[in-house]
């Protein structure tokens, strides 16, 4: 009995050494860091000459380098590719140091040409971003590591736009060898795409290992990258288009990061010690369009009434509907823009009625309020609109809401035909020089039916701020630009929308107004 | 009419479905109003003449509508599908890559379904009036009653989350690499023995297809029960009690064939409805499957990958109820085909 209890002995304690030792082993194999995210996204493609969709430079952001990057706290260029520029007096002509020892993940070494090749093929292409490049006149190689690009126009948001993923630099070679070409003629024989969307060749943090559409990306650790290496060595990004389902897989811990989460979800992680909210303001605003056309607009076209609208909406509440990270912006810059005043809106309800009263109309009015039926980031318009329709009663202001299809709304909208309306806008890149559009005579503005005639001088402010290439002079501008319209003009602007990335607590990340997440900050304890 | 001929006939019939069924689905997706271009290019890119002409040029959308159709059919009858404007992919690629997520989720939910309304429905027949009675016609209604999408939530949160006893969305945990073969992860498993695979995969498609299969399951068991006591009442059925065979023998041998033909006709028919209809269990369970595939592109006003979708749920829903047909006539032989 006793010989076989030990040798029962024995067998117990070698297999519980040898379990360590493998447990080990494979703790020391394991060192690889890999995230696993899950995104609801919408990408179309990896080659960032062709890619636009809002969820797509996400990726193409660290996959790919640009020549500078841009800060998005403040709107600030940093140097990325390219170390130093100068430009021209005129404004037309910008010229660029490359930095050195920078290699493409395919081994090659990153020249002038590549950067020239990029931008003309990005031109040539004719696809959904090229008008990002409509502004170059002509892209030169220098030599290998200056470049110098020649606008049509001198133009204050160039850089920001070369920031931009779409600015990615390609590895020419590579791409050509795939029947990539740069050519005029690019649009209809470039053949790359394809190939492209399979594999990466940029010089960025990491490199494009696996893509199956709608399913699953794999991002690898670029071994050749010229700047500081990241913690994390792999990420995994899975497709769950359901935030409730994200949330959950957030929670059990079968994902790291989260990046479709809405405000709904937040209560399910309160509770939770095992994940956090990473939040911030994003780059969506919305806003009431109240026409300034009478016979369209009615009382809305009557500025003073348009001051007791802003006056009477709860900015605070507003704010709490959208989820977190929102705020309530100081105009139509969004905060984290080059020049953007600090932000916030009080509610004065006496002020509100007192206005109504000087515009005649001290018993209120009823009006209609026209709101597509869309839900951005989890939160329905149509609710924002009740919340709307919710405040102004308590100014007299009887509002009835209508809501639309898109496809319909969005008609009236573009013609200028609403009297009243609450609409979101996305910005094309994050630039203020896009949300120059919101003035008289611009883009938005024309669709309050704001011409240049009402307010030349703020039209010529516009003109001014979108060719200013000094960016002290610029941001002086926008300042003059946002307080002239922080209460005045067709707009309500309600808030600026929050951006909220769920993660579990042993991940730090660094907040991305557009990513959610700046991906090269992640680390993983 | 024997077996082969008839099947050939099927199959003619099938040519000229599948024939009219592109006819229907390119008039309507024109009528529909809403414009493709406008859809897939931003604001300012659509302000851009030429990009907009890249654009139509690229997908054939600036012909007009009979020789978009004609130079559709023609591509068609030479294999070519077209190319997707939402995804830039061929759509028979798009169509093999999320095909047989679905066939496998939409096999799985009816077997599941089969095997558990069938037995439901027996016993419920059976042991008519008593309690598994009452269980099973409640069970059914709940079944055929709630919302699937709110199901599917319910199962993750109870089994996955509170419990932990099964895994969550996906068709396979995101660290599992996933083989190249048919896409049909369980027959690619059992063919490589990779058994883990095959369990891991097996996991994955419990919920989904409990979930998908609920409804079915509810009328499955209801149109077994009701079809089953319809049998057991009749003359021949006496006559075999008469005749002094047991129960067991009763049912299994002689009711139960003929009390299976409304089920069998039940399941063709919701097959195909599991097939196409999945797109909420699918974007719950992130299934990458045909399902959502064929939402996003009607959605965006995909007009190649609506047709290709159409197409290929039409020709496997003509397939399946020529196999239910067949069926019918080796349950009864009284049925001839033709």
């Amino acid at each position: 009995m006793r010989r076989r209890s030990s040798r029962w002995w024995t067998g117990i304690v070698a297999a519980v050494v040898l379990w360590a030792v493998a447990g080990a082993a494979g703790a020391l194999a394991q060192r690889q860091v890999t995230v696993v995210g899950a995104v609801s996204a919408d990408w179309r493609t990896m080659d960032p000459a062709r890619a636009y969709e809002p969820y797509g430079a996400f990726i193409l952001n660290v996959v790919y380098d640009t020549l500078v990057g841009m800060n998005p706290q403040d709107g600030s260029i940093y140097p990325k590719l390219a170390t130093d520029w100068t430009v021209s007096a005129d404004g037309t002509v910008y010229t660029f140091t490359l930095r050195d020892g920078v290699r493409f993940s395919t081994g090659k070494e990153l020249t002038a040409a590549d950067v020239a090749f990029s931008f003309r093929r990005l031109k040539n292409l004719k696809g959904n971003p090229s008008f990002l490049a409509a502004n170059i006149k002509d892209v030169q190689a220098v030599d290998d590591k200056t470049v110098v690009i020649t606008l049509e126009q001198p133009e204050g948001a160039f850089l920001t736009k070369l920031s931009e993923p779409t600015f990615g630099v390609v590895d020419s070679e590579a791409v050509r060898a795939q029947g990539g070409t740069d050519a005029e003629n690019a649009a209809e024989v470039d053949s790359a795409t394809p190939w492209l969307d399979q594999n990466s060749v940029g010089s960025g943090p990491y490199v494009l290992r696996s893509w199956v559409l709608k399913d699953q990306l794999v991002l690898e650790r670029n071994p050749y990258y010229w700047g500081e290496p990241p913690q994390v060595d792999r990420f995994i990004f899975r497709e769950v288009e359901d935030p409730n389902a994200q949330a959950l897989q957030l929670l059990v811990g079968d994902v790291d990061l989260a990046f479709a989460l809405t405000a709904d979800q937040l209560p399910m992680l309160e509770g939770s010690r095992d994940v956090k909210v990473i939040d911030g303001p994003g780059l969506y605003i919305v806003f009431l369009l109240m026409n300034q056309n009478p016979e369209i607009g009615g009382p809305m076209a009557n500025e003073k009434v348009r001051q007791a609208v802003r006056a009477a909406l709860d900015y605070q509440g507003l704010a709490e509907l959208f989820g977190a990270g929102s705020l309530t912006p100081h105009s139509f810059i969004q905060v984290g823009f080059a020049g953007a005043l600090p932000p916030g809106r009080e509610r004065d309800l006496d002020r509100a009625r007192q206005l109504l009263a000087e515009a005649g109309y001290p018993n209120g009015f009823s009006v209609e309020l026209e709101v597509p039926t869309l839900i951005v980031s989890g939160v329905d318009l149509v609710t924002a609109a009740q919340k709307v329709q919710q405040d102004l009663a308590e100014v007299g202001i009887r509002v009835t809401l209508r809501p639309g299809e898109v496809g319909v709304s969005l008609g009236r909208y573009r013609d200028g035909l609403q009297g009243f309306s609450l609409w979101y806008w996305g910005p094309d890149y994050p630039d203020p020089a896009t949300q120059l559009a919101f003035l008289p005579g611009e883009l938005v503005g024309l669709r309050a039916q704001w011409t240049a005639e009402h307010d030349p001088e703020l039209h010529r402010l516009g003109q001014e701020a979108i060719v200013e290439s000094d960016p002290q002079r610029r941001n002086e501008l926008l300042a003059e630009i946002q307080r002239r319209t922080h209460d005045y003009g067709p707009w309500a602007i309600m808030l600026q929308m929050g951006r909220m990335t769920g993660a579990r607590s042993n991940i730090d990340a660094a907040f991305h107004p557009r990513y959610g997440v700046d991906l090269t900050t992640v680390v993983k304890h | 009419m024997s077996l082969a001929r008839y099947i050939i006939r099927r199959i003619i019939l099938l040519v000229f479905l599948l024939w009219g069924a592109t006819l229907v689905t390119f008039t309507v997706t024109n009528l529909v109003p809403g414009d493709p271009v406008a859809v897939q290019l931003g604001q300012s890119a659509m302000s851009d003449p030429e990009i907009v002409a890249a654009f139509k040029a690229r997908y054939g959308l600036d012909r007009p509508l009979h020789e978009q159709y004609v130079m559709y059919l023609r591509n068609l009858l030479r294999g070519d599908l077209g190319r997707s404007i939402r995804t830039g992919r061929p759509v028979l690629d798009d169509l093999a890559r999320y095909f047989p997520a679905s066939f496998e989720l939409a096999t799985m939910a009816t077997v599941v379904s089969v095997v558990a309304g069938v037995a439901a429905g027996v016993a419920s027949a059976v042991w008519r009036g008593r309690v598994a009675d009452s269980l099973v016609r409640v069970g059914a209604l709940i079944g055929v009653s709630v919302p699937n999408f709110w199901l599917a939530l319910l199962a993750l949160y109870v089994f996955y989350f509170r419990l932990g006893w099964l895994p969550g969305p996906g068709r396979v945990s995101a660290l599992t690499q996933l083989p190249d073969g048919t896409g049909l992860l369980l027959w690619d498993s059992v063919v490589r023995g990779d058994w883990a695979l095959l369990k891991e995969a097996l996991r994955h498609l419990v919920l989904p297809s409990l979930v998908l299969g609920s409804y079915t399951m509810g009328v499955i068991a209801r149109t077994t029960r009701s079809s089953l006591l319809d049998v057991l009442g009749s003359d021949y059925i006496r006559t075999a009690r008469a005749k002094g065979l047991g129960e067991g023998a009763v049912l299994f041998r002689h009711a139960l064939a003929n009390a299976m033909i409304p089920t069998i006709t039940m399941i063709g028919l919701s097959y195909g409805n599991l097939l196409g209809g999945t797109v909420l269990v699918e974007t719950i369970f992130a299934w990458p499957g045909i399902g959502r595939y064929a939402y996003q592109s009607t959605t965006t006003l995909d007009f190649p990958a609506i047709m290709g979708v159409t197409l290929l749920i039409t020709a496997v829903y003509a397939v399946i109820n020529m196999l239910v047909d067949i069926a019918y006539g080796m349950l009864d032989p009284r049925i001839r085909y033709g």
